[in-house]
């Protein structure tokens, strides 16, 4: 009898519950404290509890293959679409994102059938105005990132960082392989410095005279200026100015957070709820003030601080899908490399 | 051969730490190549070139720091000398990659030190002249002055045993002091700073975060990226081999080491008290002046910046569900430690008591697990528990076990069972070692079986061993990264996870308030049982 009470004391220490519930498992690679806020809404309004497990996207993304069919996830949210579109690359997701709802809501080339747009951000030209001219910036374009006019003035990101294998492979997939290729080679020639640090860093970089340009999202500039940075870092960022490239072409290269629908999906329709959810007026008010993205959908302006400082009026490049990214991903890390980006 | 119930207990024990290991092993010779090998070529030479340059610059700083300073509190007294003698050691409450987090707030554009320094000489861009410490040299840093005690401790338990007849041998020769240290006390020492070394090696092949946090391209990382990233197991695994073979090479030099440092210990005819030497004046300041700095850099420095920001961002506080976090922490402190210390002394009394040439070495291979980088292991549990589901048990129509063993506790704790198993099996052992075997015999004659033995005698003797093995595995689990981080459950966070996932947003200030609680309460631990670590008598 102690030895079965035991085992069963045992067996409580590491089970916490079996009990079948009304939720969806959500897992979270992205980590804004507005995500979660939105999260416990959608269950006060539906009684759906949602299950979330954070962690960087590749461990998420190899515990949902390892899983395979098995595995209790539902939605994967992520940050970026290339990630998405590898994930479907790999047939870990499935079908089903097709309401009406979402259809109406998001433009056919930001969503497929596995995976949907749920917030957009736009990978942009930081400039310091005082040292660089309205002249030189005139009709820049990413191409233009490569013009030996910037050497050692251009600050970017490691070529490992996701934000930069989208934005390459969408070259890939409007210039062509072999010519981003040797623009690669020019824009690793024009660095100030070997590539480190986040987004973040490459906009004080300018703001601190370390360089002249920088690549950096949309939203990083406005959470500067939000103050929730600190003072030092919202002086900084009114040093420095954004500036929307490939005006007179296709539009500025445009990413999103994604949704993505994962195969054996335990609480599907659930996790469909959800994503309407998130793209409801409401939900991407929310994003646009809490995260500084771009909302998703229609009728929803993005805040304040992203409207003065950034501007609204800019091309949004809705014509290169961003299903793209996904599978020009690897073509894009291997121009990368070759041109010695670290 | 005599088979018995502690027999079988320890082989199984030892068998089923050294599973996994095995998984890791033979997962590296699938094949699922899927891109170039020119690049891959430059890939590996740089990943072998970090990890290298990383090991033996941390090396040299952790050997510098950690003998120094345990030279200075053990041969003198100065100022406070007693005081650093226990606050030195509380660097092990700061993880790596927290000291990365401070390194990079202080350091960068508009960071601290721009905040300092505007404050003090008024508006100006001091960005341009204060130091950037990122990248290799970041790392460098982050893992050294975390690391650097165990050099410390291991050093200066060895420098408490020196007899003063050797030194005061020394002294009639009329060495210099300088000479004395480096011709009889750390030869003499050389087996105990050793060990210190290959236990630092071995934790900064493995680590991650901080590795991580500032994108270096190592054997480890590469691993991850390799692996998790592109799916290309084949790479991983020519990374994995370099990797194994440098921490063969440690695992071999810390066991050979450690040899030595026993018989070391042993003899120890003549000894007497040691006396310290009294220093004054500039010679006192500077001794002062070193620990003081190592103290500051090494955990002041982390804390206040974790304090600052805390202090700056106070939401950052009120969104915090710190009691949870405190509880899933402890939890899984207690938890693990629990199974780790039951099983490690089962095994330990089993391999007394049988003395037999197999169990030896199977036990000797199954504390390897410490040698593999967390992620790794992790990793490896999902591959090895998913191909056994889809093998074996879906084969004879059971249902699925993945959901039992993927993102549970029992799944967590297995993977921390494995990793840390060396900590408790080594620290219990060690503990054993001083227990004479004529103690069982006497025992045995007295009429007690074997587990009477056990558990009346072996047990209060191993009392101050065992409490030292919680203390070590719970300050590693407390700041343990990848695997929790893969393997837990939904809606379980520690305050380890919550400060990785804030730091790898770009959240940095968020992170504070998780690290700075990290940080208070693996220091609380310390304290609590500093004694212990730093017995000055080790009888």
């Amino acid at each position: 009898m102690r030895k079965i009470s035991i085992l069963t004391l045992i067996t409580s220490l590491f089970v916490s519950s079996f009990a079948i519930a009304n939720e969806v498992n959500v897992f979270n690679a992205r980590h804004y404290k507005a995500d979660g806020e939105l999260y416990s809404k959608f269950t006060n309004m539906t009684g759906i509890k949602v299950n979330l497990i954070n962690g960087k996207s590749g461990a998420l993304e190899k515990r949902i293959i390892s899983e395979g069919v098995d595995s209790s996830a539902d939605l994967y949210i992520t940050a970026d679409a290339g990630r998405c579109g590898a994930m479907d690359a790999k047939g870990t997701l499935q079908g089903g994102l097709t309401s009406k709802a979402i259809k109406d809501a998001v433009p056919a080339s930001f969503r497929t059938s596995k995976w949907v747009g749920i917030a957009k951000r736009a990978r942009i030209i930081y400039y310091s105005p005082e040292r660089v001219t309205g002249a030189e910036l005139s009709g820049m374009t990413y191409e233009g990132l490569a013009d030996p006019k910037w050497r050692g003035r251009l600050v970017i990101r490691k070529s490992s960082n996701i934000y930069n294998k989208s934005l390459v492979a969408s070259l890939i997939k409007n210039n062509g392989k072999a010519a981003t290729a040797k623009w690669a080679e020019g824009v690793v020639a024009n660095m100030a410095r070997t590539p480190t640090g986040n987004d973040r860093a490459q906009i004080m970089a300018v703001a601190a005279g370390e360089a002249d340009i920088a690549v950096a999202n949309t939203y990083y500039l406005a959470l500067m200026l939000s103050g929730k940075k600190g003072a030092e870092q919202q002086e900084a960022a009114k040093k420095v100015k954004a500036f929307f490239p490939n005006q007179n072409d296709r539009g500025t290269h445009m990413n999103v957070s994604c949704a993505a629908l994962v195969k054996g999906a335990p609480n599907k329709a659930n996790a469909v709820k959800l994503v309407e959810f998130l793209l409801t007026p409401q939900s991407q008010e929310h994003f646009t003030n809490n995260t500084f993205e771009f909302p998703m959908i229609d009728g929803v302006s993005p805040s304040p601080l992203v409207v003065n400082n950034l501007g609204l009026d800019f091309k949004q490049d809705m014509k290169t899908k961003l299903a793209s990214y996904g599978k020009n991903q690897a073509a894009a890390v291997e121009v990368m490399t070759a041109a010695g980006w670290k | 051969m005599r088979i018995n119930f502690w027999y079988i207990s320890s082989f199984f024990i030892s068998v089923f730490v050294l599973i996994p290991i095995l998984t890791v092993f033979s997962s590296f010779f699938e094949n699922t190549s899927n891109y170039y090998q020119v690049l891959k070529d430059t890939f590996l030479l740089e990943y072998i070139l970090n990890s290298l340059i990383l090991l033996f610059s941390v090396l040299i700083l952790t050997f510098l720091i950690g003998t120094g300073s345990a030279y200075l509190v053990s041969f003198f007294e100065f100022p406070f000398s007693n005081f650093f003698k226990w606050a030195l050691i509380l660097s092990f409450a700061v993880p790596p990659y927290i000291y990365a987090y401070s390194l990079t707030a202080f350091f960068e554009n508009y960071g601290t030190a721009f905040t300092i320094l505007k404050s003090l000489f008024g508006e100006a861009n001091y960005n341009q002249s204060i130091p950037k410490f990122d990248g290799l040299f970041g790392a460098i840093l982050s893992i050294s002055f975390s690391l650097y005690a165990y050099v410390y401790v291991l050093a200066r338990a060895s420098f408490l045993y020196q007899p003063q007849n050797l030194i005061d041998l020394g002294k009639n020769l009329g060495f210099t002091k300088f000479k004395t240290l480096y011709s009889i006390i750390l030869p003499a020492a050389r087996p105990a700073i050793v060990a210190g070394l290959s236990l630092v090696a071995m934790e900064t092949l493995a680590e991650f975060g901080a590795v991580d946090f500032f994108s270096i391209n190592t054997l480890t990382t590469g691993i991850y990226n390799s692996w998790i990233a592109f799916d290309d197991l084949a790479f991983a695994n020519q990374l994995s081999f370099f990797l194994l073979l440098f921490i063969f090479a440690l695992f071999v030099l810390e066991n050979f080491s450690r040899k030595k440092a026993k018989y070391h210990m042993n003899s120890r005819g003549g000894f007497k008290q040691k006396q310290k030497i009294k220093l004054s004046g500039s010679k006192s300041l500077m001794a002062f002046t070193f620990c003081f700095l190592v103290f500051f850099l090494s955990f002041l420095f982390p804390l206040i910046q974790m304090m600052y920001w805390t202090i700056k961002f106070p939401e950052n506080l009120i969104d915090l569900q710190i009691t949870k976090l405190l509880i899933n922490t402890l939890y899984l402190v207690v938890l693990s430690s629990l199974f780790l210390i039951i099983f490690a002394l089962i095994s330990n009394y089993g391999n007394r008591v049988n003395k037999d040439k197999t169990l030896n070495i199977l036990s000797t291979l199954s504390i390897s697990g410490y040698a593999i980088p967390g992620v790794i292991l992790a990793v490896a549990f999902i591959t090895f528990i998913a191909w056994f589901d889809e093998s074996v048990v879906k084969t004879y129509g059971f249902l699925s076990i993945k959901k039992v063993f993927i993102g549970s506790i029992l799944g967590l704790v297995i993977v921390y069972f494995i990793r840390f198993y060396s900590l408790a099996f080594n620290g219990i052992k060690s503990g054993y070692e001083k227990i004479n075997i004529s103690v069982d015999e006497s025992s045995y004659l007295l009429g007690y079986s074997k587990r009477k033995t056990f558990m009346n005698i072996h047990i209060p003797f191993l009392r101050n061993s065992l409490l030292f093995v919680f203390i070590l595995i719970s300050l590693e689990i407390i700041r343990e990264l990848p695997i929790t981080l893969i393997l837990r459950p939904f809606n379980f966070e520690t305050f380890a996870t919550t400060a990785y996932i804030s730091a790898s947003e770009d959240l940095l200030e968020a992170a504070a308030v998780p690290s700075l609680f990290l940080i208070l309460i693996a220091t609380s631990f310390i304290i609590v049982t500093s004694k212990y670590i730093l017995r000055d008598n080790y009888e």
